[in-house]
């Protein structure tokens, strides 16, 4: 007969187990669903006469490096991963907020785009209408400001629209991406063109030195924005579990009627989670001008604010799950090149893995059946749909 | 408490991923011999023959293996427009046995262009083929940090001469001439039209420009006065101007509500939708860039010809050139031309078939030209 202290133990390690497991639960789905996508595509890719195994040993290297790749390359890989990320954090990050507050945000695309346009309004011409030069420590986070400001009021608006008239944000922010990405496109080759004579892209003039952030390293493109994001990202996690303010979000998001019962203004907290997410998209938009390109370019930030959307999913809109999410998507866009260098494949095999991730996560009882597992614990609600 | 076990079991998850990463790396060393067991197996199979190695991209620094690398535009290598006809230049230098090893890469958003071009620099590949004037600046600031490559940019103006980079031009008026005369010679109530992208490119202005001129050349040879429609979608931005067919094909019917009864499509997916709206109204279709009766079926039973940059052979000659040490840089300009008619060859009269190839020979020689200016004054 095991004494009583055995039989603790044995119960404490069970417990504790399951308490593992219970922690594990809302990203095992997640990973699994990688594992599952993964292994379709492969499947895709032997089907049409690829190889896989060099098609991943591709996407591996290409974003992470390896030490067959030496040293050089892949401090460069690991850097575009980083560069890669940087848009996808904020992106994700202003989704995963909205989701929080039940509002499902899908303009993130056209906020990041008026984000990045103000921001470099501000970043090349601001010192020539104050006539002065600025120093980088004013300048550059006036040009975020701008930029953050922009894509916040971009989605303020739709909140507003949404706590006063009660207008639906899904259709809301859609229009006003309508309206934010034809602008661009019309200041873009109006009257912020690049007027240098030999330009014929659509794109601004390039930012003044002072509204740059700067490199980490020499030699490698990642910049401090990505500093920047993460930390933002565990700011919205304080933001939201240890502040009024993201406790009134989470409130509503859960149950806004309960939420007006308990006290929260529910129209002002709408418009504030809107403007929150709107400004960390537009901040996306902001960075990539002020840490990267230097300039908007039409050709730049392509489907950022789409992708955002997967990401804070598959990230399960907790600041750092949109972080690892963020860092797979970056990993998988930035590894494409090598893949198709190695392989020759089309780099479409990405996106179509990357919608099987989503499928499987958005779809998760697929992957709990195939691997078992029970679903634990009532569901996350992201957004309440069209009743909300 | 509780977030920071979250954060302890969220390290634990990172870690049984980076676990997981671990044996494909380990695996991929076991891979990657494979091609150079290769060589080992050969001369034990024919001992006699000297070894017939198959080179592979890892063999691209050594000065015998010819590599040459291909980057597109934001865009796909079957766009069955410029990302294609330049691949299949390169293909076809391999297929003359100049290149060696060819390979492309897709690009997916701009601020990679940089990094596309330096995975085939840093390979070791010999000329890298960049295609779109999009690429322009990356193509120039690559030249730079990969002094030992040959860069050829398809459809880039050099402003400047830049050691190491030909850019790839054609005499887009010459084409539009081409075909201008062509659909004026055919129409049957002498009034013809075009839509266009933005004249805020070159290449596309001179495009439209030198229909008119090649029109008002066929009238002066025929006796006869055409009225000439040449619509440019410049109202809108670079990211739809070349991607509007409904835009395309609501400006094509205009015109032939007009009386319009052939159509010269020059932009992208913009001029497809014109044309295809041309065909199946039964006016002439004109194509542009590469012969779009292949490539567009919508409108190939009506498509009368197509306004051609002669990019494929553009591509292979100067590739070839790059191999034996006789390319020049700064600009470069191929030969423009015009596809057969296909279906519509019936229609086409012997007259006006043989003014169109004695017209095609005067302007490669030089005996007749179009007074369209490089760029719109």
């Amino acid at each position: 007969m095991p004494s009583e202290k055995q039989t603790n133990s044995l119960s404490k390690f069970i417990s504790s187990l399951k308490q593992f497991i219970e922690w594990i639960d809302p990203i095992l789905v997640p990973l699994l669903a990688i594992l599952t996508s993964m292994i379709v595509g492969g499947i895709i890719i032997k089907s049409v006469g690829g190889d896989p195994i060099l098609a991943y040993k591709g996407l591996l290297e290409g974003s992470f490096g390896s030490v067959e790749l030496g040293p050089v390359k892949s401090q460069r890989a690991i850097s575009e991963t980083a560069v890669w990320a940087t848009p996808y954090i904020f992106a994700g990050l202003a989704v995963a907020l909205a989701f929080k507050g039940g509002l499902f945000n899908i303009g993130a695309e056209g906020q990041l785009a008026l984000g990045a346009v103000f921001s470099s309004l501000i970043g090349y011409a601001l010192p020539g209408w104050l006539g002065v030069d600025l120093p980088t420590i004013i300048h550059l986070p006036l040009a975020i400001l701008g930029g953050l400001l922009m894509g916040g009021i971009w989605a303020g608006i739709v909140g507003a629209l949404k706590a006063y008239t009660g207008g639906h944000e899904v259709i809301n922010t859609i229009m006003m991406n309508y309206i934010a990405l034809n602008s661009t496109s019309f200041l873009l080759n109006g009257v912020m063109k690049d007027p240098s004579p030999t330009n014929v892209i659509a794109r601004t003039p390039l930012i003044a030195e002072s509204a740059r952030f700067a490199p980490i390293f020499d030699g490698l493109r990642v910049h401090w924005g990505f500093v920047l994001a993460l930390f933002t990202a565990v700011f919205i996690w304080w933001l939201l579990n240890k502040t009024t303010v993201g406790f009134e979000i989470r409130t509503m998001g859960a149950n806004p009627d309960a939420a007006h019962y308990a006290g929260v203004n529910v129209k002002r907290t709408i418009i504030l989670t809107m403007f929150l997410s709107g400004a960390l998209a537009g901040m996306a938009g902001a960075i990539e001008v002020t840490g990267l390109n230097y300039r908007h370019e039409l050709g730049f930030s392509q489907g950022y604010g789409f992708d955002a959307i997967a990401i804070a999913l598959l990230g399960k809109s907790h600041p750092i799950g949109v972080v690892l999410a963020s860092i797979l998507f970056a990993a998988m866009r930035n590894g494409a090149t090598r893949m198709q260098f190695l392989t020759q494949m089309p780099v479409d095999l990405i996106s179509m893995i990357q919608a099987f991730i989503l499928l499987f996560v958005a779809a998760d009882a697929i992957v709990r059946f195939i691997f078992r597992i029970q679903s634990k614990g009532e569901r996350v609600v992201l957004t309440r749909g069209w009743g909300g | 408490m509780k977030k920071l076990n979250m954060m302890i079991a969220l390290l634990v998850i990172a870690s049984v991923i980076l676990a997981a990463c671990t044996p494909a790396a380990t695996e991929a060393p076991t891979q990657a011999p494979a091609p150079t067991e290769a060589p080992t197996e050969a001369p034990t199979a024919a001992p006699t023959e000297p070894p017939v190695v198959e080179p592979t991209a890892a063999d691209c620094p050594k000065a015998e293996v010819f590599c040459v690398g291909l980057v597109t535009d934001v865009g796909k290598i079957n766009d069955k427009s410029f990302n294609q006809s330049a691949w299949e230049g390169v293909l076809q230098s391999q297929t003359d046995g100049v290149a060696d090893i060819v390979q492309y890469i897709e690009t997916t958003d701009a601020k990679d262009y940089a990094k596309n071009i330096g995975t085939f620099g840093d390979a070791g590949f010999d000329v890298i083929v960049t295609v779109g004037f999009a690429l322009g600046e990356a193509t120039v600031a690559a030249a730079t940090t990969y002094p030992d490559v040959n860069f050829i940019g398809v459809d880039q103006f050099q402003a400047a001469e830049t050691d190491g980079v030909a850019g790839l031009n054609f005499p887009e008026d010459q084409a539009g001439f081409l075909v201008g005369a062509l659909a004026a010679s055919m129409s049957k109530s002498h009034k013809i039209g075009a839509v266009c992208g933005t004249d805020v490119v070159p290449p596309v202005w001179r495009f439209g420009e030198g229909y008119k001129a090649g029109a008002a050349y066929a009238d002066g040879m025929n006796g006869t006065t055409t009225e000439v429609f040449v619509v440019y979608h410049s109202d809108v931005g670079f990211d739809k101007t070349f991607t509007d067919p409904e835009w395309g094909a609501q400006t094509a019917t205009s015109m032939m509500d007009n009386g319009a009864d052939a159509i010269f499509g020059c932009g992208g997916i913009t001029g497809n939708g014109a044309i295809t709206a041309a065909a199946q109204a039964g006016a002439y279709a004109i194509g542009v860039d590469t012969d779009q009766y292949l490539t567009l079926p919508e409108a190939a039973p009506r498509m009368l010809s197509s306004a051609m940059k002669l990019i494929t052979p553009g591509v292979a000659e100067l590739i070839a050139a790059a191999k034996d040490g006789s390319i020049t840089y700064g600009n470069v300009f191929g030969d423009a031309g015009y596809a057969p008619y296909h279906d519509v060859a019936g229609e086409v009269p012997a007259e006006v078939s043989s003014m169109m190839e004695t017209l095609n020979a005067a302007l490669l020689d030089g005996s007749v030209v179009t007074n369209v200016p490089p760029v719109k004054p």
